[in-house]
């Protein structure tokens, strides 16, 4: 069984590592190929699981695609699993990203290369925009939630606050108003 | 020491945050209250991120890291971005069926999406300032503000890809700006 399991976990490691190197556009492409690999072709798992398990992954803090690795990997061989999943999906982006840094230090005084930045920086705030706009649907949902989110617009933008506070306060804000919400159903 | 500060600001950032664009903020929070970047880097951060492989939050940890402290400070940063995947996710592994009833982690995330929500227009509003400040009029920059149109157009409009639409927006930047 331990065996097996090693082997499993190897098997999980060149699998990721090899996704890992093809995941453009956040973690939505990771999840489309963990289902063609291990749902379709493999079956080591349901379409349900691996729902379970980014929804999952979504709800834990730090990256989805790195939890939903955690979880699926733990599940098909333990703990083994879970570290060969996280890897071998994080290995490709760290490898690859640093040759790119290693290039941007090279380049980025040079005055083409400076002129297009200007663009690309032009770029950040419509893309930032356009998944916002993905985000409002569910994450707006009532006036509550309105009172939240411009609380957080002012305190980001007049004080010195640290936002990981302010991420806390939001959950605290959040437990506090589903607490009235089902003491007031329930009355 | 630099590489232990790295791991704990990007610890803090994994742990507050839920993945994708909702890190912006934490990460241009940490990365100009260390004084470590420029909001104009971040911006790059962001682009450079959106066109290489792997999730936003992990490729943000390792540029800032490099840029900062070299290849053992992308490291130091990228294992702390990942560390809440390592413990509390892989309790969650361990626990699976009850944290999938948890309302408890529901009614956090209702207070903590429109939070989220809340800190990106902060950052829309900062890397406003930063990347379409210019000659015109004294405080704006028209070929920046012309390539922000653009790219808003052919991202809604048009639903290009965020790469695509970055290499036309690098395109028009070589056309149009004149440093």
């Amino acid at each position: 069984m331990k065996d097996s399991r090693l082997s499993r976990a190897l098997s999980i490691f060149a699998t990721f590592l090899k996704i890992g190197c093809f995941t453009f556009g956040g973690g939505w492409s990771i999840v489309a190929q963990m289902q063609k690999e291990y749902v379709e072709k493999r079956h080591w798992l349901s379409d349900e699981e691996l729902l379970d398990y980014t929804s999952v992954g979504r709800s834990t803090p730090g990256l989805m695609i790195g939890n939903a690795s955690v979880l699926f990997g733990y599940h098909a061989a333990g703990v083994p699993g879970a570290l060969a999943a996280l890897f071998g999906i994080a290995i490709p982006p760290i490898v690859i990203m640093l040759l790119v840094v290693y290039i941007y230090d090279l380049v980025k005084d040079n005055l083409y290369v400076s002129r297009a930045m200007v663009g690309v920086r032009a770029a950040v705030v419509p893309i930032i925009i356009s998944a916002l706009l993905k985000l409002l649907k569910s994450g707006l949902k009532d006036a509550f939630c309105y009172l939240v989110a411009a609380a957080a617009l002012a305190l980001c933008l007049f004080t010195k606050m640290n936002n990981a506070l302010i991420v806390l306060l939001g959950a605290l804000a959040g437990l506090c108003w589903q607490e009235v919400q089902n003491r007031r159903d329930l009355s | 020491m630099i590489y232990l500060e790295l791991y704990l600001s990007f610890l803090l950032i994994g742990f507050t945050s839920f993945g994708g664009m909702s890190m912006i903020p934490l990460i241009n929070d940490q990365m100009l209250s260390h004084g470590w970047m420029t909001a104009a880097e971040v911006a790059d951060i962001v682009a450079i991120a959106e066109m290489t492989p792997g999730p936003l939050g992990l490729n943000c940890a390792t540029f800032a890291g490099a840029r900062t402290a070299g290849t053992a400070g992308a490291l130091a940063a990228s294992l702390g971005v990942l560390t809440p995947s390592l413990t509390l996710t892989l309790l969650a592994a361990m626990f699976l069926e009850k944290f999938k009833q948890s309302r408890l982690m529901g009614d956090a995330l209702y207070g903590i999406r429109p939070a989220c929500i809340g800190m990106i227009f902060a950052v829309i509003v900062q890397q406003s300032m930063a990347n379409y400040a210019g000659p015109l009029f004294g405080f704006l920059s028209w070929p920046a503000l012309v390539i922000g149109l653009v790219s808003l157009a052919v991202l809604l409009r048009f639903k290009w890809s965020i790469p695509k639409t970055i290499l036309l927006a690098a395109g028009l930047g070589l056309i149009l700006c004149r440093i």
